[in-house]
């Protein structure tokens, strides 16, 4: 299944926001114009659904409603989701879920539900606040997504959203997760216990990945060899690799000797690898050379066909979006205005339409649309 | 009056700063979306066409700097084999864009501090502008804009390491069109262009 629609109103910094999306999406825009936030609604309905997560979990994770909601809300301070899962894209839908919330305006301020509807097909199976609800309305800090014995007739919905995953690698995190001391993020999105996620993994499945990592690696960093997963004598986990160089005998290296390219592009196709849901992948393009960028997009298009899932990458990669196979249904452009963060599909405006027609990437087409647009003045603030 | 959107192409952000101070003076109210290009001569010649198709809907101001091409007509047919879009502004530089800084004699010895004089006032026979300008600069005294301007020593760049950034500054902040308006036949028509212009 895939997300094929969502809709956000007040959501971050976005007041009114839709759009399709296919199974391949790459959301583009300036600095600052919400593309994480965008990603974040995937993972707040997966914090919702998650054992041991939950509305209210979701909410203060992110700081409460009011880190949640627009800065350019007005009258209608309700944070609402609306979602559309189908089979395939371009067909009805299957699915939609669809919440709304608010926060108590006085007490404790907690999080509850103004209402939180499902549909399977064309028909509504979830219609709250129930009657239920009108005489509890302590029940409305919960959603019956999160509540097993209540989810049971949408449980596909549930199994959906818990099983989305987040990657964005911060490779020195990874090198020396005991120097960032703190509790751990919930599902690791850093991946500082990224080693741990592969120690998980069955041995057979994780061999395999790993020699599906180590074949691409020999064409991207033909130094590197052999890529393993070992144990130290401390029973501490290590990703291993030998590291070829000009004397016969090959040196071994861990993975705080390998560079933040290599690692990100382990993390990036362990996560491609993994799982057959919904992945997010925030900027893959990071520390990563331009010939290797300008692959991505095929790769990811190869590795989710697969495993018929849908990947939803942002980025600022020129090279990355120069691949002529991008379709301009598959780029989302985001771009800021007073009234919240505007979300359009790269195809739906006329005039990158024009230019793809003529044989332009979607990067040449769409990318100069997300300049600032007072960049043009940069110089001058060092004079 | 409306405002008339406008897309830009541009070899480099010098021409893009000439253009957006260009729409500024011009008495009609531009607004400026998004700037195509940067990737020099070759890469706007080999999109032209699609600037052209996309034309239709949204205007375009395209800026090229004739080099060593004979004259702009016989330019404009190579590129266009007589399908330009009206909607397309197709506006070229004689030889380069400098030469439209240059032809601000007055302007530009003042923003350097040299000698109006050593500026010729035919700017648009200068062969290689650039070059031209970057020797004009090593006569400044401004140690800071020399820097800023000339390539180092031994070093394979063309330009110096903020050339563009310094030349922009001039645009923005000391640059009187007018004035180069008289010393540049193909300003002074790029200029006259804009202020016609009506979108179709």
């Amino acid at each position: 299944m895939i997300i094929s629609y969502i809709k956000l109103v007040n959501w971050r910094n976005f007041r009114l926001a839709e759009t399709e999306m296919g199974p391949r999406v790459f959301i583009v825009g300036p600095n600052a114009c919400g593309k994480s936030n965008f990603l974040d609604v995937f993972r707040f309905l997966r914090d919702i659904a998650k054992p041991g997560g939950g509305l209210q979990k979701a909410v203060n994770d992110r700081g409460g409603i009011s880190k949640i909601r627009s800065l350019s809300a007005r009258r209608y301070p309700d944070v609402e989701i609306e979602i559309h899962l189908a089979e395939k894209p371009e067909q009805e839908p299957v699915w939609k879920y669809a919440i709304g919330i608010k926060q108590d305006v006085r007490g404790f301020r907690k999080p509850y539900l103004v209402y939180e509807r499902v549909w399977k097909g064309n028909e509504q199976i979830l219609n709250r606040p129930d009657s239920d609800d009108e005489k509890d309305k302590e029940r409305l800090t919960q959603t019956h997504l999160e509540q097993i014995n209540a989810n049971e007739r949408f449980r596909d919905i549930h199994r959906f959203f818990v099983s989305i995953l987040y990657l964005h690698l911060v490779p020195q995190l990874l090198r020396f997760p005991e120097a960032f001391a703190g509790p751990n993020m919930s599902d690791d999105p850093f991946g500082r216990n990224f080693l741990e996620r592969v120690t998980k993994t069955p041995e057979k499945t994780r061999k395999a990945r790993l020699k599906k990592i180590e074949e691409v690696l020999r064409k991207a960093v033909p130094q590197l060899k052999e890529l393993k997963h070992v144990k130290d004598e401390m029973g501490i986990p290590h990703l291993e690799a030998v590291y070829e160089h000009w004397r016969p005998k090959a040196g071994k290296q861990r993975e705080d000797q390998f560079s933040d390219g290599t690692l990100r592009l382990i993390g990036f196709f362990w996560s491609l690898l993994e799982g057959e849901s919904l992945l997010l992948l925030e900027e893959p393009e990071l520390s990563l050379n331009a010939g290797i960028v300008q692959k991505l997009a095929p790769i990811i298009h190869k590795l989710q066909k697969q495993r018929k899932r849908q990947v939803i990458v942002s980025t600022h990669s020129f090279d990355l979006l120069s691949d002529k196979g991008i379709g301009g249904e598959e780029v989302i452009l985001l771009t800021p205005s007073h009234e919240g963060t505007k979300v359009q599909l790269a195809s739906s405006i006329l005039e990158v339409w024009d230019l793809l027609e003529s044989g332009m990437s979607i990067g040449e087409a769409a990318l100069p649309r997300t300049a600032p647009s007072n960049i043009h003045q940069l110089e001058f603030v060092f004079k | 009056m409306n405002e008339i959107p406008i897309n830009l192409v541009v070899e480099d952000s010098l021409s893009e700063a000439v253009l957006r101070k260009l729409l500024e003076v011009s008495g009609k109210r531009f607004a400026v979306g998004a700037c195509y290009g940067h990737g020099g001569f070759g890469y706007i010649k080999s999109r032209i066409m699609g600037f052209n198709n996309a034309a239709k809907g949204t205007p375009f101001l395209v800026l090229t700097d004739l080099d060593k091409s004979d004259c702009p007509p016989v330019l404009i047919n190579e590129w266009f084999s007589g399908q330009k879009n009206h909607n397309l502004i197709f506006r070229i530089a004689v030889r380069e864009v400098e030469s439209w800084l240059l032809a601000d004699r007055n302007g530009f010895a003042k923003f350097i501090r040299i000698r109006e004089t050593l500026i010729p006032a035919d700017v648009e026979n200068i062969g290689d502008p650039k070059q031209f300008l970057i020797d004009l600069v090593r006569k400044s005294p401004k140690t800071t804009l020399k820097n800023d301007i000339i390539p180092r020593e031994r070093s394979t760049a063309k330009t110096g390491p903020n050339y563009n950034g310094r030349l922009v500054d001039f645009v923005y902040h000391g640059w009187n069109i007018r004035t180069a308006q008289r010393n540049s036949h193909s300003l002074d028509k790029t200029v006259a262009a804009l202020s016609k212009f009506i979108p179709v």
